[in-house]
């Protein structure tokens, strides 16, 4: 059990952090759109990164609310 | 295991420090209201009571930068389906009746600014130049080469205004000089600056800069923006 839980938070972790990576990057995309666009080449325009933005904002809860509770949960069990 | 972990995040964390260094890089300091800040000694900051933003409160997010109009050879640009085209001068349109009201602009980026704006109704421009019947949209350009548009009715249904003045100061060069569309109930993006070109058509087609870039065409404030 501890293991998959270990497991779980290393997924968790990782989509976090690529969610985190996605929300900078779009937030950019927003407020710095013309550098944005240049860089990537007008793949993501101000329109697509608000959109981006938007959807990620529940995704980016909900593992954030796992990772603290796998987080808890496991130092919780390891202590006991 | 442990190993590869360490190496991607090392990697991940170059990389948002190279984007980092990359927006430092590509910061145009244009979008630094600098100039404006002198202004704060006329500014209004209070109107009948209700609290004012400031003009420097507005985030530059216009698509080419600040613009800088020659005011001596500058001409307001009525045109189109009309029965009498007209050429403005920004004294001829400053000697029109004027109007002052407070207006919110929402801006779609999620930030906002409460001011105190003077200007002239489009109404009255666009009466002087006499719409044809065939005319049911207007179309409004800036001099930086971005556009948007409406339906004709909006101007006579509402009291919108273009503004030469914010908090009792000539609109500057970074928010608009010299003449901003109020447009009340819109999104930011629908508040076009640095007007020169007035259009009457009748292309209800017709979509402006960002509208056809992915934003809603009427940009209504009650109404998400994506379109």
């Amino acid at each position: 059990m501890k293991v998959s839980l270990d497991k779980l938070k290393v997924i968790a972790r990782w989509i976090l952090f690529a969610l985190v990576i996605a929300y900078i990057i779009t937030g950019f995309g927003i407020t710095q759109y013309q550098v944005v666009e240049k860089i990537t080449l007008g793949l993501l325009t101000k329109v697509l990164s608000q959109k981006i933005h938007f959807y990620l904002l529940i995704p980016f809860l909900i593992f954030l609310i796992i990772h603290i509770y796998l987080s808890v949960t496991i130092r919780r069990n390891n202590s006991i | 295991m442990r190993k590869n972990e360490n190496i991607i995040f090392v990697v991940l964390l170059l990389l948002i420090v190279a984007l980092v260094i990359i927006a430092v890089f590509f910061y145009r300091p244009d979008s630094v209201p600098q100039s404006i800040k002198n202004l704060s000694s006329v500014e209004v900051r209070e109107y009948k009571g209700e609290d004012l933003s400031s003009i420097a409160a507005f985030r530059e997010n216009s698509i080419k930068g600040p613009q800088y109009v020659n005011i001596s050879n500058y001409k307001l640009e009525i045109y189109g389906l009309t029965n009498n085209p007209i050429n403005y001068s920004y004294d001829e349109v400053l000697a029109k009746q004027n109007y002052e009201k407070v207006v919110t602009l929402h801006c779609v980026e999620g930030w906002d600014v409460t001011i105190l704006w003077k200007g002239v109704l489009v109404r009255d421009l666009l009466d002087d130049a006499k719409p044809k019947n065939t005319a049911n949209t207007v179309i409004l350009y800036a001099v930086d080469g971005y556009s948007t548009q409406y339906p004709l009715q909006y101007f006579y249904d509402n009291d919108i205004i273009i503004a030469y003045e914010m908090n009792n100061v000539t609109i500057p060069p970074e928010r608009g000089y010299p003449f901003m569309l109020v447009a009340e109930d819109k999104w930011g993006y629908k508040w076009i600056k640095w007007i020169n070109k007035i259009e009457l058509s009748n292309d209800t087609n017709y979509n402006g800069y960002w509208e056809s870039r992915g934003y809603a065409k009427e940009g209504n404030l009650n109404e998400s923006f994506f379109g």
